[in-house]
């Protein structure tokens, strides 16, 4: 029994969430969960609370839920990532333990996706806004990657000397390979949902308004299939395994890298995350649009030049910068 | 025990992040504010240092002695604290405000609340929560002092650090005193200190944020 007294579905949606809505689908199995994080959509301290909390009654309730499926409920936004403030503050402080702490919170997240097969659960996201830097690495880690047309994702952290260290090297490799891994986390570099399907990190990209249909398609499809595809899948594991000690020695890399970021580096961090509150204000300009301005010569020759290493594909922040 | 300032950052992390949500504040420190704004705002951070020292003091007096490592901490913020008011003083002079207006303004009911809650916890709760109003106070000049001070030199053309001294030599200050802070947070293991400083660390974002929106 857990929360009360309760167990199974009422004490899964029974919990008073400010940052989550759950939403139950019988007939599947379905559990959805939808993020409204306030006041920006990002990782805080906060909402990766209340997602441990749904993640870890799925887990006392084996069996219960066959598919976890992941969307945002705000306009135009997956998720920005990293609290990049709250970086700013803990890196100013000096406080390493309490950045190692955030990292890990992240990792143990993702590790949860990661081992979803093994609890019995599909996991499937729908992507219909910008996804930045972390945002972007927690949905890597889903069985089935929807992307909406419009959708468009990035690493951006090599534009303030920082790396995605959450485990964008570790599913980056597996799904895309090396080559588009090194390319995405050290160009700094946003992508189009296509671009992102080319390159294998996402599985399936729709037109605008059609990721609800996606969704539904995506989990009928799997269901009648679903201990194969969950045996399949961790199969999959053991042939490109991830391990949990990789994951927690990047983040651990990371807090080092980030202690080293100096006062310039912080303040771009810091342009990144007014950007993201100006966006959660309702602003049209958001960090996309910042990641755009804060173009360095380093970071972006390659697209100056036009030689993406993908055919006639010139596309990025330059492309972007053109009005669609 | 888990050390108390990633507690700390944990259990006022919200707080922060609706003072730095603010629209006002979103504004402010993007746009920097138009003269007249940037006034009124001084004049009521002039109250807020001119009380920080004495609030201070009060609580100091009342530390136990099994806190000596809180007081010794007080104690010298106190000195490097000591007449920054003048500076704030100094600024408003640089953007027309003379010192006998400085001195004569009432300032508004959200100041006198917040000065008033420090006093009173100072004086009559645990005296360990002034932790918490440096907390709030460094949180803010150290993470989003530095673009507001750039943003208010921008918006208005001040030269050099007329105008914007206090401002945008506490953004610099506190990146050093928020790891100090740190060090002497992580020295409280008391339950009743810690949940004081944090309520208290509540109260003076909630307030600091209605400052902001009420200039």
């Amino acid at each position: 029994m857990t929360q009360a007294g309760l167990s199974g579905i009422p004490a899964l949606l029974g919990r008073p969430y400010r940052y989550l809505r759950l939403e139950w689908s019988s007939e599947l199995a379905m559990l959805r969960l939808r993020t409204c994080v306030k006041p920006i959509q990002c990782y805080s301290l906060a909402a990766m609370t209340e997602l441990q909390q749904v993640l870890a009654d799925i887990s006392a309730n084996p069996g219960l839920v066959k598919h976890h499926v992941m969307t945002s409920d705000v306009a135009g936004v997956f998720n920005f990532g990293g609290d990049l403030s709250l970086f700013v503050l803990l890196i100013r402080a000096r406080d390493r333990e309490s950045l190692k702490m955030y990292g890990r919170r992240c990792i143990d997240l993702v590790w949860w996706m990661e081992t979803a097969a093994q609890r019995g659960v599909h996991t499937t996201v729908l992507v219909q806004g910008d996804t930045l830097g972390g945002g972007l690495e927690s949905v890597l880690p889903f069985h089935k990657v929807i992307f909406e047309r419009s959708a468009q994702a990035g690493f951006p952290e090599v534009l303030f000397n920082l790396f995605p260290g959450m485990g964008a090297w570790n599913f980056t490799i597996r799904k895309a390979g090396f080559a588009v891994a090194n390319e995405m986390v050290l160009s700094g570099r946003l992508y189009t949902a296509d671009q992102l399907y080319r390159r294998g990190l996402v599985d399936l990209v729709v037109e605008d308004g059609e990721g609800e249909a996606a969704i539904d398609h995506v989990v009928r499809s799997v269901h009648p299939r679903l201990r194969g595809t969950l045996a399949a899948l961790q199969a999959r594991r053991l042939a490109a395994p991830i391990t949990y000690e990789s994951l927690l020695a990047i983040v651990d890399q990371w807090t080092e890298a980030a202690m080293t970021l100096t006062d310039r580096d912080l303040r771009l961090m810091e342009r990144l995350a007014r950007a993201q509150v100006r966006k959660a204000g309702g602003a049209e300009e958001g960090a996309v649009e910042e990641i755009k301005r804060l173009e360095l010569d380093t970071a972006w020759g390659e697209e100056r030049s036009g030689n993406t290493g993908w055919g006639d594909e010139s596309t990025g922040i330059t492309e972007w910068a053109l009005p669609r | 025990m888990q050390p108390f300032f990633p507690d700390l950052v944990i259990r006022t992390d919200e707080a922060r992040r609706a003072f730095e949500s603010s629209p006002v504040v979103l504004d402010a420190v993007a746009n920097g504010m138009p003269v007249q704004r940037y006034r009124k705002f001084l004049l009521e951070l002039y109250h807020l240092v001119w009380h920080f020292n004495p609030v201070t003091a009060a609580a100091v007096s009342r530390i136990a002695d099994s806190h000596r490592q809180i007081r010794y901490h007080l104690y010298e913020h106190m000195q490097e604290e000591s007449g920054h008011e003048q500076w704030v003083m100094n600024d408003l002079e640089a953007v027309g405000v003379t010192p006998q207006d400085t001195r004569a303004y009432p300032p508004c009911a959200d100041t006198l609340a917040l000065c008033g809650y420090n006093y009173w916890v100072a004086d009559r709760g645990n005296p360990c929560s002034v932790l918490g109003m440096i907390y709030a106070l460094e949180v803010i000049a150290s993470v989003y002092g530095g673009p507001f001070a750039s943003a208010v030199k921008e918006s208005l053309l001040l030269e050099g650090e007329r105008g914007v001294s206090f401002i945008g030599s506490h953004a610099t200050m506190d990146v050093v005193h928020m790891a100090g802070l740190r060090t002497v947070l992580n020295t409280l293991t008391d339950s009743a200190s810690r949940d004081a400083i944090v309520e208290s660390t509540l109260v003076n974002f909630h307030h600091i944020t209605r400052i902001f929106e009420s200039v």
